[in-house]
């Protein structure tokens, strides 16, 4: 089936092509089932309630203060799950103090996120937040 | 890619050459080719493109002729006179010609309405405008299985109550309503009797209809004819009560102006000739389809039946499934085409308020599927659909915290 505009140019379909590509793909969704050798740690972090539509989980695989690679699991719409699977996969070789790439507000226009929905990214963000409280930094 | 990942891609899905299995036939159904054959008659210049209403030459004559034609038929679905029949553009504006028309005419005498939650929004939305007009609405509570009892319609009767409007079946569940009972106790309270029938035609049988209701809505696009055409019988009892809502050429005996649609009024005179002449075979053939699609989907662990568990309309299955959203769970389902009871879905931005009334929480109802089946349904596509939801939802599950 091709793609569809509206009388006004509007795409019909109403998730983006790369909300569509990531919810298909979901290929960072899962948890780790170990840490790994030597200083290898994970840290995670969740927020939301699937009784209100949305709850997010992030696991992060770290070395010292650097994220080697990240999961996640979730419930919710087509941009919550894609918006997590591609934040899984932007984690690698981050820093903890530079760890989002962006904020949601970003993510909202990259995926092409409809306003309503972006309470949804919002609980995205706080799984992240909640996964850096559970990652002490560096002893000062 | 992780390769416990990989596993949960679509990648590899089988079919996918083929188109999504429509299992959306409450939504709409696709024309029939005899139907669309009797259309195309009435279109192009060898065939009866004239206006009915121009009497005074022969092509006016012959589009009279069809249109009368046709009308006998939609009105025999229903067990109707023809001259009961008022084509309207679909079941919606028939709906809102008995709502409106009737509470209009009749303000100055009595202004409290009776209807339920679970009605369609073409029920719905008329009622909220009579209510901002200065009219009163009871709204009767349905069982679990989204059903009025007539004690419950009873209590809801009042001495100034003008009008009960109670669907046929329930668009979204396949609930049946009796609507014989409803007919009797509203006949015997001196109350109209509006009901949509528009899933009960070419579904159930409806030639008893005509008895039971004073107004009834249906439309042909529900059973295998064209969109745009429907029609409202009124009862010769209920007409001296009825106004028309529109004006400017007093077609349909005043209570509908505008063209009469030759070649739409054509397709919905062949489409309820077909049902009354297959409806029967085709509802025990989708009966026996919807069992087999719930006995699948019934396997998987967390699925709730919304509706009837028996004598509900044979062709509508709809299912909650636990753990799963509903958005990400229909547009998982790339290979199968239904609708869903989840808030981004419905133009309203709320998840299904037919399930909400039933009392399921907002998670069950926005996790609902509605697979609706038609005439061309096959087997086939019962085992695909079916296929389709379980990988699904077992996928979406899996990615869940």
């Amino acid at each position: 089936m091709t793609a569809a505009a509206d009388g006004y140019g509007r795409d019909l379909d109403p998730l983006s092509p790369l909300t569509r590509e990531q919810f298909t793909r979901l290929d960072r969704a899962g948890r780790f089932d170990a840490p790994g050798a030597g200083g290898v740690r994970i840290v995670s972090g969740e927020a939301g309630r699937e009784a209100l539509g949305t709850r997010v989980r992030f696991e992060l695989r770290v070395d010292g203060e650097r994220v080697l690679e990240a999961r996640f699991q979730a419930y919710g719409c087509p941009h919550t799950l894609a918006v997590a699977n591609w934040l899984a996969g932007e984690f690698a070789g981050r820093r903890r103090d530079a760890l989002l790439p962006g904020a949601p507000a970003d993510w909202a226009v990259r995926f092409e996120v409809p306003v309503p929905k972006l309470g949804r990214l919002l609980v995205v963000e706080d799984a992240l937040r909640a996964c850096l409280a559970n990652w002490p930094g560096p002893v000062q | 890619m992780p390769a416990a990942a990989a596993a949960l891609t679509m990648a590899g899905r089988a079919h996918v050459d083929e188109r999504p299995v429509y299992l959306d036939n409450a939504a709409t159904t696709a024309v029939d080719p005899r139907v669309a054959a009797a259309m195309a008659e009435c279109l192009t210049e060898e065939g009866v493109y004239g206006n009915p209403s121009s009497s005074t030459h022969r092509y006016g004559r012959e589009a009279a002729q069809c249109v009368e034609a046709a009308r006998h038929e939609v009105a025999a679905l229903i067990g109707a006179a023809p001259d009961c029949i008022v084509f309207t553009s679909g079941a919606t504006e028939a709906s809102n010609l008995a709502l409106l028309g009737t509470a209009r005419a009749n303000a100055d005498r009595r202004r409290h309405l009776v209807s339920a939650r679970t009605e369609h929004r073409a029920t719905l939305d008329p009622l909220r405008q009579l209510e901002r007009e200065g009219f009163t609405t009871s709204w009767v509570e349905t069982d679990g299985a989204g059903r009025v009892t007539p004690a419950a319609l009873r209590a809801a009767l009042r001495p100034d109550t003008l009008l009960v409007s109670l669907m046929h079946v329930n668009n979204e569940t396949g609930a049946v309503q009796d609507i014989a009972a409803f007919g009797a106790l509203c006949r015997e309270a001196g109350v109209l009797f509006h009901c949509d029938l528009a899933q009960a035609v070419g579904k159930l049988p409806t030639t008893g209809a005509a008895a039971w209701v004073d107004f009834g809505s249906f439309t042909a696009h529900k059973i295998h004819g064209p969109k745009g055409i429907g029609a409202l019988y009124v009862s010769p009892a209920a007409r001296p009560w009825l106004r028309p809502v529109t004006f400017g050429g007093g077609q349909e005996r005043g209570l509908r102006s505008g063209t009469l649609p030759t070649h739409q009024i054509a397709g919905f005179g062949r489409a309820c000739a077909l049902a009354a002449a297959e409806g029967a075979a085709d509802a025990e053939r989708m009966a026996a389809l919807r069992a087999a699609l719930w006995e699948a989907l019934r396997q998987l662990p967390g699925v709730l039946l919304n509706g009837p568990a028996e004598g509900g309309s044979p062709a509508i299955l709809n299912l909650s499934f636990e753990g799963v959203e509903g958005e990400s769970l229909v547009t998982a389902l790339t290979d199968v085409a239904v609708s869903t009871g989840s808030a981004c879905s419905s133009a309203s931005g709320e998840p299904s308020y037919v399930l909400r009334a039933l009392g399921r929480d907002t998670g069950l109802a926005q996790s609902s599927l509605r697979f609706s089946l038609g005439r061309y349904t096959s087997r086939r596509d019962i085992e695909r659909a079916a296929d389709a939801v379980c990988r699904a939802v077992t996928r979406l599950r899996s990615v869940a915290p």
